[in-house]
C-alpha cells in the first residue's frame, strides 16, 4: 500500500513532529519559538512532499505493464554502497554527546544529521530515478555538486585559516615571522617545482598538497591544544595621558610610531592649530582666516577636530570633557580624552562627544595642549 | 441572443473601453498639470527666494526646458509611430536595418546636449560649496522627527551672540546674508530642505555637512526632512525665518533675555513646578530654578535616544512645535504672517505667540496624548531595543488641571 518513499517522507513528517512538540516543550525564550518555527517548518514541508508521494504512488508505473517487475526504476538495485548511514550515526551519537557537554558539538552534530538525511534521501531517490544506471549516477551530481562543492571548499578554506590563526596565535611574534617567511618561501619552491617538471604525476602531486595540508592540520590541532601565547598588554590614552599627568614611560609607547597623518580631513567641526609661536587657535568651515577661541558644540553629537602641530616639540591635543558627581555622590574626577603626540607639522583627528550641558560640568570644556600654558580653546555646549 | 451578437456586443464593449483609455491619460495629465498651477505653494522649488536657490533656478529651468522638449520629441514620436504603424491588416511596411548617418547623429546630439548641460552644472555645483564669504555659522542637527538650531558664539550677520542660542523648528536667519548651515545627525540619516533658499543636504551621524543659506527678504520659507527616517518622517518639517538685521538683532536680544520666573501664586508659577516635575527630564527651560535655587538642568541623554529634546526657553516665539507640525498660531494669524509683506513680515514675528493668535487647542491636545498626534517609538513596555529610551515624547498621563498650569506657564515663555 505505501511505497518505500512515502514511508521515507512519512517517518520524516512524525519525526519532525515530535521533534518540534519537544523542542517547544523543553526550550524556552526565542530559540525555542524560533527553533519549534523551525521544526514545524519541516514537517510541513515532509509532510506536503509525503502527501505528493502517495497521491502520484512513488512514481510506480502500472503493476500490469509487461516486463515491469525487470524495467521499472523502483525494481533497479542499488547503484554503489552508502556511507551516509555511518555519517548519520556518528552525527546521532555526536547530538547526544553535545547535548549533555558542548552546545557546539550539538550544533556540529546537528549540521551532521541534517546533511546525511539530505544526502542520503538524494541518494536513495536517484539510484532508483530511472532504469539507467548511468543516467541515475549522472542525476546526483548534477543536483548534489553545485551544493557540495562550494560547502566543501569552504569547510576547507576555512580549515586552512583557522590552523594558519592557531598557529600564529600560539608562536611567539618575533617566531612568527620566520615560520612564516620559511613556509612561504617552500610553498614558494613547491609551487615552483610543480611547473618546472612538467612529468610529474597527478597522484604524486595530489599526494604532496595532501601531506602538506594534513601537517597543516595538524599543527594547527597542536597549537590550538596549546593554547594561545601570552598577549603583552599595551597602554592605550587615559585620562591621565591626556591631562600630562602620566608617567614618561606610559607615553613613550603610546606615541611611539604614532601616525602624523589624517585621511579624511573633511566633517571637521573646527581645525584647530597650534602656531609656531605656541598660540592654540581654532579655524572654522566657512571663515577660514579668523582665528576662534570658542567652537560651540552640539550637545549629545559625536563632532571631530582635526589638530596640527605647527611648534618643534611633539604635542598632543586634549580635550577636557568635565567632571561629574560619581554614582556614590562624590565630586568625580575630570574626564579627557586626546590624540597621539603630534610632530611638527603633523595633523591628528579628535572625536568626542558631550552630552551634558556645560552647566552640569563643574570644570569647563575645553581643548588644551599639555605643557603648553595659559593656551585653551572653549567648548561652548548650551 | 446567438454568437455573432454576443461577438459584436463584446467588439463594441471593447471599442468603449478603448475609447475611455485616452480620455482617462487626458485626466491624469490635466490633473498633473492644473496642480502646478497652485497658488498656495510654500515650497515650489520654482520660486526662488535666495542667492543660492537662484542659482539652482538658473540651471534647473533651462535644463527643464530641453529635456521637456525632448520628451515631447520622443513621446511625440512614439505616438506617431504607434498610430501610423498600427495593424489594420496592411502589409508590414518596409524594413531596414542600419543607418550610420542618423545613428552618429543620434548619438552625437544628446552627447552636445549633455555636455552643454554638465558645464553649467559643474559650475553651480562649485559655486554652490563656495564658503569664503560666511558671516554667519548655525549648527543644524536632525533627530526622529525635527531640528534643532544651535547658534554658535560670536557674529552672525552683523549681530554679536554673546551666548549660545538653541532653538528648533524654525531657523531664524538676517536677511540677505550668507549664512553658512553645518547639518549633521543624532540618530539617523536625515536631509535639510528649504527649497525656496537653496537644495538639500543630507544629515547623517558622524558627518559634518555644510549648506549655504541665504534669503533675499524678510519673510518666512518651510520645508520638509527629505530623507525617509522613521515613523513620523512626514511630521519632520523645518522653517527658515528671515529678519532684517534690526529684527534679528532684536529676536537674538530677545532669546538671551534671563529667564523670568511667573509672578508668585498664578497659575504659570503652578505651572512651573509642574515642568519641572513632569518635563524638565528631557525638556530645558535656560535659567529656570528650584526651590532652593539650583539650576534645573535637563538629560535627554538618559531618556531620549537622541540624547536631546527641544530647548522651550522662549518656545512662544516660535509658530509650530513637535517638529514644525502643530500650529501654535491660528489659521488666521498664520496666513497674515505667511503673506506678510517684507517690511511688516519682523515686527509680526516678533510679537510672538500673543493671545489673540494663540491656537491653544494645538498645545492642549499636544501635552494631553503627544503620540496620539505624531506617531513614536515611545510605548514603554516596548523600549528593550534602545536600552529603555525614548524615540519622541512619551504620553505623560497629565491630568486637565496640570495642562491648564502648563500651558499658561509656557504661554510665558517668550
Amino acid at each position: 500500500m505505501f511505497t518505500t518513499g512515502s514511508k521515507l517522507l512519512l517517518g520524516a513528517t512524525v519525526l519532525s513532529v515530535v521533534g518540534a512538540i519537544a523542542f517547544g516543550v523543553t526550550t524556552g525564550g526565542p530559540a525555542g519559538v524560533l527553533g519549534t518555527i523551525g521544526l514545524v517548518s519541516l514537517a510541513s514541508v515532509f509532510g506536503f512532499l509525503a502527501g505528493i508521494n502517495l497521491y502520484t504512488r512513488d512514481g510506480n508505473v502500472a503493476a500490469l505493464e509487461p516486463g515491469v517487475e525487470r524495467t521499472s526504476a523502483a525494481a533497479q538495485p542499488p547503484v554503489g554502497r552508502s556511507l551516509w548511514p555511518i555519517v548519520g550515526a556518528v552525527g546521532v551519537g555526536g547530538l547526544a554527546v553535545g547535548a549533555v557537554s558542548q552546545p557546539v558539538v550539538f550544533k556540529v552534530s546537528l549540521i551532521v544529521v541534517l546533511a546525511t538525511v539530505v544526502e542520503w534521501m538524494i541518494q536513495g531517490w536517484s539510484e532508483r530515478a530511472s532504469a539507467d544506471r548511468a543516467y541515475n549516477e549522472g542525476i546526483r551530481r548534477r543536483l548534489l555538486h553545485p551544493l557540495e562543492f562550494p560547502i566543501v571548499g569552504a569547510l576547507i578554506g576555512a580549515a586552512v585559516v583557522y590552523a594558519f590563526s592557531r598557529i600564529m596565535l600560539s608562536i611567539s611574534k618575533d617566531a612568527g615571522r620566520w615560520v612564516f617567511i620559511i613556509l612561504g618561501t617552500i610553498i614558494v619552491a613547491i609551487g615552483f617545482l610543480f611547473a618546472a617538471k612538467r612529468g610529474l604525476s597527478k597522484g604524486t602531486a595530489a599526494g604532496i598538497v595532501a601531506v602538506g595540508a594534513l601537517a597543516l592540520v595538524g599543527v594547527g590541532v597542536a597549537s590550538a591544544v596549546s593554547g594561545q601565547r601570552t598577549i603583552e598588554e599595551h597602554p592605550h590614552i587615559s585620562t591621565a595621558v591626556c591631562l600630562g599627568t602620566a608617567t614618561e614611560a606610559e607615553t613613550e609607547e603610546i606615541d611611539d610610531k604614532a601616525s602624523q597623518d589624517v585621511a579624511a580631513k573633511s566633517n571637521v567641526i573646527s581645525n584647530v592649530e597650534l602656531t609656531e609661536d605656541g598660540r592654540l587657535v581654532a579655524f572654522n568651515l566657512g571663515t577660514a582666516d579668523t582665528e576662534y577661541h570658542e567652537i560651540t558644540v552640539p550637545r549629545s553629537t559625536t563632532v571631530h577636530v582635526l589638530f596640527t602641530n605647527k611648534t618643534e616639540e611633539p604635542r598632543r591635543l586634549t580635550v577636557h570633557l568635565g567632571t561629574f558627581p560619581a554614582a556614590d555622590g562624590t565630586a568625580g574626577s575630570e574626564q579627557a580624552d586626546c590624540t597621539t603626540a603630534v610632530n611638527q607639522d603633523g595633523v591628528a583627528f579628535l572625536t568626542f562627544r558631550l552630552d551634558k550641558s556645560q552647566a552640569a560640568s563643574t570644570t569647563p570644556y575645553r581643548l588644551t595642549v599639555p605643557g603648553v600654558e595659559g593656551q585653551e580653546i572653549s567648548l561652548v555646549v548650551p | 441572443m446567438d454568437r455573432s451578437e454576443a461577438t459584436v456586443t463584446t467588439l463594441g464593449e471593447m471599442s468603449s473601453t478603448r475609447r475611455r483609455w485616452p480620455l482617462a491619460a487626458l485626466a491624469v495629465s490635466a490633473g498633473t498639470f492644473l496642480a502646478s498651477c497652485a497658488s498656495n505653494a510654500p515650497q515650489d522649488y520654482f520660486d526662488p527666494a535666495g542667492p543660492n536657490a537662484e542659482k539652482i533656478d538658473t540651471l534647473q529651468r533651462p535644463v527643464f526646458y530641453i529635456a521637456g522638449v525632448v520628451a515631447l520629441i520622443v513621446i511625440g514620436a512614439v505616438g506617431y509611430i504607434v498610430f501610423k504603424f498600427k495593424d489594420r491588416g496592411q502589409d508590414i511596411p518596409e524594413q531596414s536595418h542600419g543607418n550610420p548617418k542618423l545613428e552618429i547623429a543620434l548619438t552625437i546630439l544628446p552627447a552636445i546636449i549633455l555636455a552643454g548641460i554638465a558645464v553649467p552644472t559643474v559650475v553651480t555645483v562649485f559655486d554652490l560649496n563656495k564658503q569664503d564669504d560666511t558671516e554667519c555659522i548655525i549648527n543644524v542637527t536632525g533627530q526622529q522627527w525635527w531640528w534643532e538650531y544651535d547658534y554658535a558664539t560670536g557674529e552672525c550677520g552683523g549681530v554679536e551672540i554673546s551666548q549660545p542660542i538653541v532653538t528648533s523648528g524654525e531657523l531664524v536667519i538676517p536677511a540677505d546674508t550668507p549664512v553658512l548651515l553645518r547639518v549633521t545627525s543624532r540618530d539617523v540619516i536625515h536631509s535639510y530642505w528649504i527649497p525656496r533658499l537653496n537644495g538639500k543636504r543630507d544629515a547623517v551621524p558622524g558627518r559634518l555637512h555644510t549648506l549655504r543659506m541665504q534669503a533675499d527678504e524678510p519673510g518666512i520659507y518651510t520645508g520638509q526632512c527629505t530623507e525617509f527616517c522613521g515613523l513620523s518622517h512626514a511630521r519632520m518639517r523645518q522653517a527658515a525665518v528671515a529678519l532684517n538685521q534690526a529684527d534679528f538683532q532684536t529676536w537674538v536680544d530677545n532669546q538671551l533675555e534671563p529667564y523670568t520666573a511667573p509672578e508668585a501664586g498664578t497659575l504659570a508659577a503652578t505651572g512651573e513646578q509642574t515642568f519641572i516635575a513632569n518635563c524638565s527630564k528631557c525638556h530645558q527651560v535656560n535659567g529656570i530654578a528650584n526651590a532652593d535655587g539650583t539650576p534645573v538642568l535637563s538629560d535627554p541623554d538618559l531618556y531620549v535616544v537622541s540624547g536631546v529634546a527641544p530647548n522651550i526657553t522662549n518656545l512662544m516665539t516660535r509658530t509650530a512645535i513637535a517638529g514644525w507640525t502643530f500650529d501654535l498660531i491660528n489659521e488666521e494669524c498664520r496666513d497674515a504672517l505667511w503673506t506678510a509683506s517684507p517690511d511688516e513680515f519682523g515686527a509680526m514675528y516678533l510679537a510672538g505667540v500673543t493671545p489673540d493668535c494663540f491656537d491653544e487647542a494645538a498645545l492642549r491636545d499636544w501635552l494631553r496624548n503627544p503620540p496620539g498626534m505624531k506617531p513614536m517609538y515611545v510605548d514603554p513596555n516596548n523600549l528593550d531595543s534602545t536600552g529603555g529610551k525614548y524615540r519622541g515624547m512619551p504620553m505623560l498621563n497629565l491630568n486637565e488641571n496640570q495642562i491648564d498650569e502648563l500651558v499658561a506657564y509656557l504661554l510665558e515663555r517668550k
